[in-house]
């Protein structure tokens, strides 16, 4: 699906936590959205999903004279194109992972409840290969597994559009490497909020870098992560190489220089 | 010879039972058995009590009164049955089975075990209501009344759960309790300077709950409000399976996070103040019945409500028949009989729940 962000922004509690946005997620394909702590990446996701209307500019979906603001569009049918898995995700609901990823399945729901398609969710569970997990209970999962069905929830919705809040979170390497290909092979337009820099320079073909709310830069990794860029928004002192495998960037940070530092005052002066 | 035994299916792979899910009970076949189960408790019950009745009596009681052609029942056992035993294993039925719904779907819209329409005060807000417009005479309005006093004492129990900031289940039953002491004060007070009899009694029949003044008019009344507001309610608790994962997640699965909590709000006091309009407050069949429901339909809401709805309503007539029936020529408040069942859940759920962000 073809998504542009068009100077979006917006406040919460009177302070612009995204100023001015504009970006061209490639249809298709992993973005990977960048920044350090407080840059508004989970709200810009938020403003992207619909569950936030945007102060200032557009979130637009569809392509040409077809698209059309994310806000306009109705819940139901923006749950039917957006998917959206936020950071922290539990629930003390004993739930199965059937019902789980059957969730996903509530905007195609009818008045009684029932699911129009009976097969959407065993799909969705294959996809994400999590058939196997289909009779456990939820509680019972561990952090990939529980990610792994998360995923599945979110395909069972049939996005057009994914929107991931750091997937990786708590994951071990295998899982985050696994958890990656897996969103990048999909074929669908996903946009993924991300801390390691070097899962983002790895799997995406775009990455959007956030700042203080604002854009700082928008591109293909190997454009966008460098050094002067990283020092910029991180504040980190790193050396961009090159992989040897896939060529794609590999980040060496160092360690930081201190500061201001006043000289150390010999022990016996005191 | 090898083992014949291997030959036999096996239907499902053994998990460990700490990671096995339940399994879920087809819902046509729990809808069929909670009818049948409360059809049979109607019938039985009515014959339980002084007066030598048998089922068979009782079915033909009802049948003639319906306005089909049987035999005749004798005269007094036919206006025992219609008169007195029927409306109010009727109403039970119909107080049990929407006090059970407003608990499921307290429990969820709170994301509260600990929810029920007693604990968080709305019955005794919707007492207070009911009898304060018993004192201006106007008993037309007394389910009216009794919403609005169900849907004050909500607001007041949530704004003062919530001052601190988050909706602990927790705090929310403290400020429930509070509420809910406040309202019965209100009530005693009301009774107390305006009944002319005994009105102790009544006092004890508005705040423990009591089925024994019912009638026609109180089946029409609680049957109404079930089948009414409960189907709209079983129409609106659907969509609260999406909050599972809390309220970000609901809103991206396409769900008005804040109207469908403020519709099913305002369907949860109609219902409690319609229930206590004919009973009083009952407490804990809105505690009880769900959770032991939720064992055998799992927690998706488009099969837990009308079957905690059924259930609710079972139990309701049971426990009514032990409060009228243990102490025979005395009767106990059926309040006393629900507490003595239900206070035991509570303390379980209280000591589940230990550990977890509950304070």
């Amino acid at each position: 699906m073809d998504l542009t962000l068009s100077g979006v922004g917006t406040r919460l509690g009177g302070r612009w936590v995204v100023d001015g946005v504009d970006a061209t997620p490639p249809p298709g394909r992993l973005t990977g959205l960048l920044g350090p702590n407080g840059a508004g990446k989970t709200t810009l996701l938020r403003l992207v999903a619909g569950l936030l209307t945007p102060e200032r500019g557009a979130v637009l979906v569809g392509a040409g004279a077809s698209a059309a603001p994310v806000a306009a569009m109705g819940r139901r049918e923006r749950a039917r194109r957006i998917a959206l898995l936020e950071q922290e995700s539990s629930s003390s609901v004993p739930l199965t992972v059937r019902e789980v990823v059957a969730l996903g399945r509530i905007p195609y729901r009818s008045l009684w409840g029932t699911d129009p398609d009976d097969e959407a969710v065993d799909r969705a569970l294959h996809a994400a290969d999590a058939a196997h997990l289909a009779g456990r209970a939820w509680s019972s999962l561990s952090g990939g597994e529980r990610q792994r069905v998360h995923v599945a929830r979110a395909l069972a919705q049939e996005p057009e559009l994914l929107l991931l809040d750091e997937p990786t979170n708590h994951l071990d390497v295998s899982a985050q490497l696994a958890l990656l290909a897996f969103v990048r092979d999909l074929g669908t337009t996903t946009v993924a909020a991300l801390h390691d820099l070097n899962l983002a320079a790895a799997f995406c073909e775009h990455v959007v870098v956030l700042s203080g709310g604002r854009l700082a830069a928008a591109g293909h990794p190997r454009e966008v992560l460098r050094p002067a860029l990283l020092r910029e928004v991180y504040g980190v002192d790193a050396d961009v190489l090159e992989h040897p495998r896939t060529g794609r960037p590999v980040i060496a940070f160092h360690e930081p220089a201190p500061r201001t530092a006043p000289a150390p005052v010999p022990a016996g002066e005191a | 010879m090898t083992t014949t035994t291997a030959t036999v299916p096996r239907t499902t792979p053994p998990l460990a039972p700490s990671t096995a899910a339940p399994a879920r009970t087809h819902l046509a076949l729990l809808v069929a058995v909670g009818l049948a189960a409360l059809v049979g408790t109607v019938l039985v019950t009515v014959t339980i009590g002084p007066a030598d009745l048998g089922v068979g009596e009782v079915a033909r009681s009802i049948v003639a009164h319906v306005g089909l052609d049987v035999a005749p029942v004798a005269p007094l056992h036919d206006a025992i049955v219609w008169e007195l035993r029927l409306p109010r294993v009727l109403t039970a039925a119909a107080v049990g089975a929407g006090l059970a719904l407003a608990g499921a779907v307290m429990q969820s819209l709170t994301r509260n075990p600990l929810a029920d329409p007693y604990l968080l005060g709305l019955s005794s807000g919707a007492s207070l209501g009911a009898v304060a417009v018993l004192v201006v005479g106007v008993a037309v309005l007394l389910p009216v009344a009794a919403f609005v006093g169900a849907m004050a004492a909500l607001v007041a129990t949530l704004a003062l759960a919530r001052s601190g900031g988050m909706l602990t289940p927790g705090r929310t039953v403290l400020a429930g309790l509070a509420v809910s002491q406040l309202c019965a004060a209100g009530t005693s007070f009301v009774i107390f300077w305006t009944a002319t009899g005994d009105s102790y009694r009544e006092i004890l029949s508005w705040l423990l709950g009591s089925l024994a003044g019912a009638t026609w008019s109180s089946v029409a009344i609680a049957g109404g409000a079930v089948l009414v507001v409960g189907t709209l309610v079983v129409l609106a608790g659907v969509r609260l399976d999406a909050f599972a994962f809390g309220d970000t997640a609901a809103a991206a699965l396409g769900v008005g996070v804040d109207r469908t909590r403020w519709t099913l709000m305002t369907l949860v006091a109609l219902l409690t103040g319609a229930m206590v309009a004919v009973s009083g407050a009952i407490g804990f069949v809105g505690l009880v019945l769900p959770h032991a429901v939720g064992s055998l339909t799992g927690p998706a809401h488009r099969r837990l409500l009308p079957v905690a709805a059924l259930a609710g309503a079972v139990f309701l007539v049971w426990a009514d028949t032990l409060a009228r029936t243990l102490f025979d020529p005395r009767e106990l408040p059926v309040g006393i009989v629900t507490a003595l069942i239900g206070v035991p859940v509570f303390a379980v759920l209280l000591r589940r729940g230990r550990g977890s962000a509950w304070t």
